[in-house]
């Protein structure tokens, strides 16, 4: 792994530079070309049916838009805190900071359109500021064993998925699984220590002015305090912005973290104005839970799980907005992966794939119990300045932390 | 100039680095230090109770007895889509929306359309009872309403619980409460003008005068069921739930013991009185539809469900729409199914949920 920012090292750079229309890349662009034009079809489609709609079109667009974004810049929660961990760089760490904080003005802006007074009592609608528990944090800390384990966050293996990994489809599966056994301790967990839980809403005592201001602050904070552990860029030699640099900057190199980061963080704020805040592992859940419930494994009554905001699940018949998010996410990737030729199927290896799925698993009855995963609740949380989704954060990141000392992350 | 040392020019980066973290962390403190000051000073109004109103409050309102009025045309009651875009920006008109789903009304809705939520602007949110009156007032001051306000109320779900709204309102003394015909999914499917921007109007001056004659308790009921009382009931449940085959639809948590009806109700489901595309029937079809049940407007009449908001549709469409003398019995089936020592009807013969 290079020591510099992604996108300034050769060894991240994919494919010859030279245009040389070769048959293998008229089958990856065109192949590519014919991924995002099926996605828009695909979205004008779902506008015109009954029962879907506007925002299940726009669910699978932000999905889309979300795929590419991870993809071309890596945007991995795990690849992210190993580079921090393991390699001292945080470089690639500035992604999430920088999406955090942009997506926190934005929500501070969509707040006070949606709940103009945020001292009434009331929480803003849907946004995903859960309870602070010790469940939480055993989510946190499990989910970032999971992910140690299995390679990857769950986004992370939805958007690898599209890179033709192996071990996602196994850690998504097992994902399934985790949810399922997180339904069953769910009611436990809740009657001990999730119904007394607070929900701790920052806006409540500060305003959405005051909570703004204290989010940037400890981001900026973080941000300088990790300057130190952030490699010197190498020299770039002066170039003509043609289109062939613009072809290479979006379709070739690494995103820059930064605008990486902003983009994810505009992409979570559009999707909180018009759909609901970015997740995705509700439509997961609830597959899980409508299996269980059909096969009769489900408790009868999952106590008070539905009043907390969240990535909710619900016994579904059908996609919900969440599973055309998630499935655009994979092809946005997908497409992504393929102009920039990280599209490398591999056959994942036996010790690997156990791996994987236990890793799956984790992060399954993590993301259950946390209402969320790295997306849903450390994202999309901390963007809502709800203090849950920085506990969840910190507890994923002493999780991985955990696992790479272990080095359970050498598996996979 | 004389070129430093590569180790010093590290040093000096280092150093400078230093210094400005630490400029940031005092000044992360010294903003700490505010928001600290902000929060102590600024005590955070909390406007959600957790604890009942007391007695006294909830009878600080007069209660006036209102005979029931006359009989007002369909469209003095029933807006269509078409009346309230022309209207949107006549001062006398407030339109309220009453949506069940979170987000609905924040992601887009009718402009200058105020937010009610009701499970907390309509009902008390810790007694089973209705808003108290005092606290419903100054809801209904914020909203810039005033007694003489025409208020539309709308929302998802075919206006379920916008009518549970008209319901509140009309109960509290408003005058002239009505529903937006084919609620907010026909404004959508016409694709209508939306906004996400959170009106505030300047404070009105709505008084509350409560009314005794649209809502009936339990007491109230038995009296209809040992027929000391000429009244017709209407359950507008599902009829497997009127029959007792089934306690409640699907995924619903508020159950009583028995299943089952009121002795002596009549069962016409809330929806039959609209049409497919969710506007409401003409009159005429509305008045043969109850008739056909037997609720012909000659006996007063008390409506019922679940949990008392869907009777509410019902109860709008015969005290509104066709002026019958109608009551809303708000406890419903998961008040009569769950109470000790009073008779039930149960065609299916269902007992503990066995046969």
């Amino acid at each position: 792994m290079s020591n510099a920012l992604p996108g300034s090292s050769p060894a991240d750079r994919a494919a010859p530079s030279k245009p040389v229309l070769t048959p293998a890349l008229i089958l990856r662009n065109g192949g590519a070309a014919l991924i995002f034009v099926t996605l828009l079809i695909g979205a004008h489609v779902l506008q015109t049916t009954p029962g879907y709609g506007a925002s299940a079109a726009l669910s699978l667009l932000i999905g889309a838009a979300l795929g590419v974004a991870f993809e071309r810049g890596r945007f991995c929660f795990f690849c992210i805190f190993r580079d921090v961990i393991e390699h001292r760089n945080a470089g690639p760490l500035y992604a999430i900071l920088t999406a955090l904080a942009v997506s926190g003005i934005g929500y501070a802006i969509v707040f006070g359109a949606f709940l103009p007074n945020p001292f009434s009592g009331r929480l803003a609608p849907d946004a995903h500021i859960g309870p602070v528990s010790l469940a939480l944090v055993a989510a946190g800390l499990l989910f970032g064993v999971g992910m140690a384990l299995s390679g990857a966050c769950i986004s992370g293996h939805l958007y690898r998925l599209g890179e033709g990994s192996g071990y996602a489809p196994l850690a998504l599966i097992g994902a399934l699984i985790g949810f399922g056994l997180g339904f069953r301790t769910w009611n436990w967990l809740y009657v001990t220590v999730i119904a007394d839980a607070p929900v701790i809403w920052l806006p409540h005592w500060l305003g959405y002015g005051g909570a703004l201001l204290l989010h940037l602050a400890v981001l900026s904070v973080l941000g300088f305090a990790l300057l130190r552990y952030v490699s010197p860029l190498p020299p770039r030699p002066a170039r003509q912005l043609d289109i062939k640099y613009l072809y290479e900057a979006l379709f070739r190199d690494r995103w820059n973290p930064l605008v990486t980061g902003a983009i994810v963080g505009v992409i979570g704020v559009v999707a909180y104005l018009r759909v609901e805040p970015l997740g995705v592992t509700a439509q997961l859940g609830s597959l899980a839970r409508t299996v269980m419930h059909t096969s009769g494994m489900l408790p009868a009554r999952l106590n008070g799980l539905d009043s907390f905001a969240g990535c909710a699940t619900q016994v579904v018949q059908t996609i919900t907005d969440n599973g055309w998010l998630i499935g655009g996410l994979a092809l946005g990737a997908f497409g992504a992966a393929l102009i920039a030729g990280r599209f490398q199927p591999a056959l994942p290896r036996a010790n690997g794939s156990v791996a994987a799925l236990v890793g799956g698993v984790l992060m399954g009855w993590g993301a259950m119990t946390a209402l969320g995963c790295t997306v849903g609740t450390l994202l999309s949380g901390i963007a809502a300045f709800a203090l849950s989704g920085w506990v969840f954060g910190a507890a994923v990141f002493a999780g991985v932390w955990g696992g790479i000392v272990l080095r359970l992350h050498r598996w996979t | 100039m004389q070129r430093k040392s590569p180790t010093e020019s590290e040093d000096l980066v280092d150093r400078t680095l230093l210094r400005t973290a630490g400029a940031a962390v005092g000044g992360a403190l010294v903003m700490l230090a505010v928001v600290a000051l902000i929060f102590f000073v600024r005590q955070p109004a909390s406007t959600l109770s957790t604890t009942a109103p007391s007695a006294a409050d909830a009878s600080s309102a007069p209660v006036t007895v209102n005979l029931p009025r006359e009989p007002r045309k369909f469209e003095d009651v029933v807006v269509s889509t078409e009346w309230l875009a022309q209207n949107l920006d006549n001062p006398k008109v407030r339109v309220i929306e009453v949506s069940v789903v979170p987000g609905v009304y924040e992601r887009g809705h009718i402009p200058g359309a105020v937010n009610f939520v009701w499970t907390t602007d309509f009902v008390d949110t810790v007694s089973r009872d209705i808003i108290a009156p005092d606290r419903f007032q100054e809801l209904a001051r914020a909203a810039g309403i005033n007694n003489d306000t025409t208020i539309v109320l709308y929302g998802d779900n075919d206006n379920w619980f916008a009518a549970w709204g008209a319901w509140v309102f009309r109960q509290y003394g408003a005058e002239d409460v009505r529903l937006l015909d084919g609620s907010r999914s026909k404004w959508e499917a016409e694709n209508r003008e939306l906004s996400t921007r959170a009106p505030t109007y300047p404070p009105g001056n709505f008084t509350v005068r409560q009314r005794s004659d649209l809502r009936v308790f339990l007491p109230d009921v038995l009296k209809v069921v040992r027929g000391e009382e000429q009244k017709v009931l209407v359950d507008i449940r599902s009829p497997d739930e009127f029959s007792g085959k089934i306690f409640a639809p699907e995924g619903f948590q508020e159950l009583a013991v028995r299943a089952g009806h009121i002795p002596g109700a009549v069962n016409v489901p809330w929806k039959k009185a609209l049409n497919d595309d969710g506007t409401f029937k003409s009159v005429e079809e509305l008045r043969k539809l109850y008739a056909e049940a037997g609720v012909d407007g000659s006996k007063p009449v008390i409506t019922y469900c679940r949990i008392g908001e869907r009777a509410s549709h019902t109860w709008f469409v015969l005290s509104e729409i066709l002026g019958y003398q109608a009551a809303l019995y708000d406890g419903s089936w998961t008040e009569y199914g769950n109470s000790v020592g009073v008779p039930i009807a149960n065609p299916a013969g269902t007992i503990w949920g066995v046969k």
